[in-house]
């Protein structure tokens, strides 16, 4: 319709210049065009007075008609045009380059994408542009080769990068005089579009880059898994969250089963079902991490029998399940059962290993848990342990050798400020966790709000005495705890509600006072008696490196002796409580790589933070990565420290083959050792062309409208062959088109007489 | 009409199973010794972190075999002179956060005795247990609580006390507490014990009581599949008389000293392990 009413295509209207060819200035137009609508509103006027059927309105009317028709007279007599350059005939190359990824032997329906890449091809277009052109054809995958024939295509490469491909037969244009290129495509790209130095230099050469849209832009019917996510690291026997993102078209309402495995063994697996059309869908299968090792996961979604797409189905991810046990240093005031009943519920969890220190009598300690056997920084003297025999820490070192600690009823004042000052630091700077537990002399009763470590609280305390209430108050979950793995101890979610509202009341509870900017409540008490207001009572929060929780209550321990014995939810809760506490707390070194999994890419950057005794970030070590991978052996790289962050170091290394890769990071400082650390990442082909497989149309109109090209469907690439004639590249003659001859300015022409016309006859005054 | 009866019916049993199911107020029974009768503190309801709770039970002689819930019987002996005289010395002696009065509980198929997971009974050898309260007893200590036994002397009593606590644990064995074991350390180190004779060493001068074999003392204990001490026996020995006798100028300073010492390392030891 635009090429009917306008002549040329919008195209030419994009890359071509308006003039004007008749030479005359345009202050004689627009002159013109002012006399003329003098003269005729003169004229009007003057017919028009005396006769009562010719208003202002009517008169000023007719005046519009009129010189919008003498405006446009003067517009045509001053001869509109357009200078376009268009491609000198043999003497440009068109570059046409075709996906050549896996994406391309998607089904849609009658034929495959490289099918129909080929039928668009042979169905003329490749004629009409040989005719003009000198022809390339290109392959794409994760760069661009050149073939001959179009049967060399393959439809199998791993990878599809866009960008990268069109940079390099860009390269070749500053030594072949390419006009113009045609991508052939679906858009799927593996690196997530086509980056802006890449269109700059694009551009910079002026080459149009035309599109050719391949596939369904929405899938009929299948499930494709976006996400999943899950903790690099975690605990030994820890429950873990799998949280899975996917969509889906074609199966709303539909029953699916997300199952959870490793290797061929099946960790867990949960049915859902399947949301609107479209949407992303995010369910949480909770599965356990099992004993120590890398563990390669398998997150899938059984395929529907007519799914046009099983390949997007299942996703892997590694978990790196660390034989480390954190320790505890649980800190407590006074003999009391909430003491007593934390111990026993995680004395059976492997993965914590609680020290504690109870104040018995006014001026006597009760330590448990200290000096365990190969424990060399303690060796027991004469068969009497030393460690913590004076109470708590008093050196830096020594209070950061833990990974946690609780707070009992315990005073602030009991701390020196040192030693509050020091367990600010543990959480900021050693990035340890603390919980601190209800008491009649902790939060505030305790004085901990005027303390050297209330900053790190996760509320705000009351500026009060007598928070704590020897009374029963019932625990209900917030929406936050609802999801928090803290607090499940049921699978399913909604059973995990009704189990809190069925727990025994709690015997004591303290208000903590408002939670602060960014905590989280995962849990509120409401008092049982004098109809008291609800109050937080697991509060956590991060704060520095580390985190830290408020459970206002020393009272939980009903939850065991009110319950069967064979019930855990007592112990449950307080294991995965104390994980939580402890499963981020970083050592002196810590390695990662910002992905774990290398889909269809061999190049990983390694990481690693480094830090000394005191947990001060140390710039001078030397540090070593020593990489092992299946059938590669091991390799030393040295890692060098990154200029903007102290204390920490990183290397690339390109993995050479697929596999799971082990990297072992060992830090030194001299000739002592500062720590080291160990952490996994696996490369995989042949993945992420299964993926996004959707045409990505946005995409390819993006890149055309960026490039002063065009996007096209299949149907429409036919008209490629004229319009690819206009272009700033390569070897280019200008050309004028006349526009006065066009069809849209002779219907303006009839429409303004018409009108004219038209509203006189109405008003009777022809 | 009809409804608002039957909505006055499900507010009391709601109330019934509310009270079956919660903590139990503080209530003084009769005693069955006049002399340890002891008037109430006047902090006695002022609720606090911990109290240690007698076991109310069946006399197996009959004595109180009807009332006992209300009051007498063996399980009364000492009560409550020596419980207050105990739990003051708790608040004083350790950081324990101790109410001033105990809580008698009844292994009544209620939940009330789990409420107060230290339970002490005394003169054990007189109680009978039927079925029922056996298994109360043993899901109690299987829970986490904690139970001591006191006041019982000599075989026969010894042999009464078995045949309760066979019923609770069956296949747990009964043995003598070693030195070494950590309940003689939490607070103390408690190495060289000693028998603890009640007050009738004021009129009889013996150390011990029925016959020859009330003496020595016996210090034993069950164990829990994790090695924690769930039951702490105190045989031939009267440890619940040194604390209700603690104030009586002659009767020995150096009995109702290690009886209280014996009491703060176990229940130190009942609140650590």
């Amino acid at each position: 319709m635009f090429e009917f009413l306008f002549k040329y295509p919008l195209s030419i209207y994009r890359q071509g210049t308006f003039i004007f060819l008749a030479g005359w200035p345009l202050w004689l137009m627009g002159l013109g065009i002012l006399v003329a609508a003098g003269a005729l509103g003169f004229l009007i006027w003057r017919q028009a007075s005396g006769t009562a059927r010719m208003g202002v309105v009517r008169r000023a009317s007719i005046w519009v008609l009129q010189t919008a028709l003498a405006a446009l007279l003067l517009f045509l007599i001053w001869h509109p045009a357009l200078s376009v350059s268009t491609l000198k005939p043999q003497q440009n190359i068109v570059a046409v380059v075709i996906d050549d990824s896996t994406s391309m032997t998607t089904d849609d329906e009658t034929s495959t994408r490289k099918e129909k890449a080929v039928k668009v091809l042979d169905g003329g277009l490749l004629k009409a542009l040989q005719e003009k052109f000198q022809v390339r054809l290109y392959r794409m995958s994760d760069h661009a080769e050149r073939i001959d024939k179009l049967d060399q295509l393959t439809a199998n490469a791993t990878a599809t990068h866009i960008g990268e491909s069109l940079k390099q037969v860009a390269a070749d244009a500053s030594s072949l005089p390419i006009g113009a290129m045609i991508l052939l495509s679906d858009g799927s790209d593996n690196t997530g579009g086509v980056d802006l130095e890449t269109l700059s230099e694009i551009r910079r050469q002026r080459i149009p880059v035309h599109t050719i849209g391949l596939g369904k832009e929405t899938m009929s019917r299948d499930v494709e898994i976006s996400n999943v996510d899950v903790a690099a690291r975690a605990l030994p026997e820890s429950r873990l969250a799998a949280t899975v993102s996917f969509h889906q078209h074609g199966y709303t309402g539909q029953k699916a089963k997300i199952t959870l495995r490793e290797g061929s063994r099946i960790v867990a697996n949960q049915d859902v079902t399947l949301k609107a059309e479209g949407t992303e869908q995010v369910e949480t299968v909770l599965f356990n991490a099992g004993a120590a090792g890398v563990k390669t996961l398998e997150a899938s979604i059984d395929p529907f029998p007519n799914e046009e797409n099983p390949r997007n189905n299942r996703v892997t991810r590694l978990v790196n399940v660390d034989p480390r046990k954190p320790r505890i240093l649980y800190m407590e005031g006074e003999p009391r059962w909430e003491f007593k009943f934390l111990k026993r519920a995680v004395e059976d969890d492997k993965t914590l290993d609680v020290a504690s220190i109870l104040r018995t009598a006014p001026n006597k300690l009760y330590r448990q848990g200290v000096c365990r056997p190969g424990d060399t920084a303690h060796p027991q003297v004469n068969g009497k342990c030393t460690e913590m025999e004076d109470g708590f820490p008093t050196k830096i070192e020594d209070l950061f050798a833990f990974d946690g600690i609780i707070f009992g009823s315990v005073d602030a004042p009991y701390l020196t400020k040192n030693q509050q000052d020091m367990v600010k630091q543990f959480v900021d700077r050693r990035g340890g966790g603390v919980l601190f537990l209800g008491g009649k002399d902790s939060l505030s009763d305790g004085g901990w709000a005027k303390s050297a470590a209330a900053d790190i609280l996760p509320t705000t305390l009351p500026d009060r005495k007598n928070t704590y209430s020897f009374a029963g108050a019932d625990v209900e979950l917030t929406p936050e705890g609802r999801d928090s793995l803290i607090t499940r101890i049921e699978e399913d979610p909604n059973k995990n509600v009704e189990r809190w509202k069925k727990l025994p009341y709690i015997r004591t509870f303290q208000d903590p006072g408002d939670p602060k900017l960014g905590a989280v409540v995962l849990a509120n008490f409401i008092p049982r008696e004098g109809g008291g207001a609800k109050r937080p009572l697991l509060v956590t929060m991060n704060y520095g490196r580390g985190r830290t929780a408020i459970f206002a209550t020393g009272g939980s321990w009903r939850w065991q002796m009110l319950q069967p014995v064979a019930d855990m939810s007592h112990e449950m809760f307080y294991r995965q409580l104390l994980r939580w506490v402890v499963s981020d707390t970083p050592r002196h070194i810590t390695g990662s790589t910002p992905k774990t999994l290398l889909a269809d890419e061999s190049h990983v950057r390694l990481r690693a933070e480094v830090r000394d005794k005191t947990f001060l970030p140390a710039s001078d070590a030397i540090v070593e990565a020593h990489i092992n991978g299946d059938g590669v052996s091991e390799q030393v790289v040295n890692m060098t420290p990154e200029p903007l962050e102290q204390g920490v170091y990183g290397a690339d290394w390109t993995a050479p083959q697929t596999g799971s890769y082990i990297v072992e990071v060992v830090a030194k400082r001299g000739s002592e050792e500062i720590g080291k650390d160990t952490f996994t990442f696996r490369r995989e082909d042949g993945i992420a062309e299964n993926f996004h497989v959707e045409q990505n149309r946005e995409l390819l109109e993006k890149l055309s409208a960026e490039t002063g090209g065009q996007y096209y469907k299949p149907g429409d690439a036919q008209k490629l062959g004229k319009d690819i004639n206009y272009s700033q590249a390569g070897i280019t003659v200008r050309e004028t088109r006349d526009l006065w001859d066009m069809p849209a300015i002779f219907l303006l022409f009839l429409g303004i007489r018409g009108a004219e016309w038209l509203l006189r006859r109405r008003w009777g005054v022809i | 009409m009809r409804l608002r009866t039957a909505l006055l019916i499900v507010a009391v049993l709601c109330g019934c199973w509310g009270l079956l199911h919660a903590q139990k107020p503080f209530r003084e029974y009769d005693t069955v010794e006049g002399h340890a009768e002891s008037a109430i503190p006047p902090d006695a309801n002022v609720p606090h972190e911990w109290t240690r709770a007698r076991l109310m039970y069946r006399d197996y002689t009959g004595f109180g075999r009807f009332g006992f819930r209300r009051g007498g019987g063996s399980w009364t002996i000492d009560y409550p002179r020596s419980d207050r005289h105990l739990l003051y010395g708790v608040k004083r002696l350790t950081r324990i956060d101790s109410r001033a009065v105990e809580q008698p509980v009844a292994l009544d198929n209620s939940d009330d005795v789990y409420n107060w997971p230290t339970l002490y009974a005394v003169e054990v050898g007189h109680w009978e247990l039927n079925s029922e309260e056996a298994a109360q007893l043993r899901d109690f200590l299987n829970r986490g609580g904690f139970l001591m036994v006191d006041d019982f002397h000599a075989n026969a009593e010894w042999g009464v006390f078995l045949e309760g606590i066979k019923q609770v644990f069956p296949d747990r064995e009964i043995v003598d507490l070693p030195k070494a074991e950590p309940i003689f350390h939490t607070l103390y180190d408690l190495d060289d014990k000693y028998q603890i004779p009640g007050a009738q060493f004021l009129r009889s001068g013996l150390t011990y009581e029925k016959d020859e074999s009330g003496r020595p003392e016996h210090w034993r204990g069950i164990y829990d599949d994790k090695g924690r001490i769930v039951v702490a026996i105190c045989h031939n020995m009267d440890l619940g008389d040194a604390w209700e006798w603690s104030d009586e100028p002659e009767y020995p300073a150096e009995w109702a000293n290690m009886a209280y010492r014996i009491a703060m390392n176990y229940f130190v030891y009942d609140l650590t392990h």
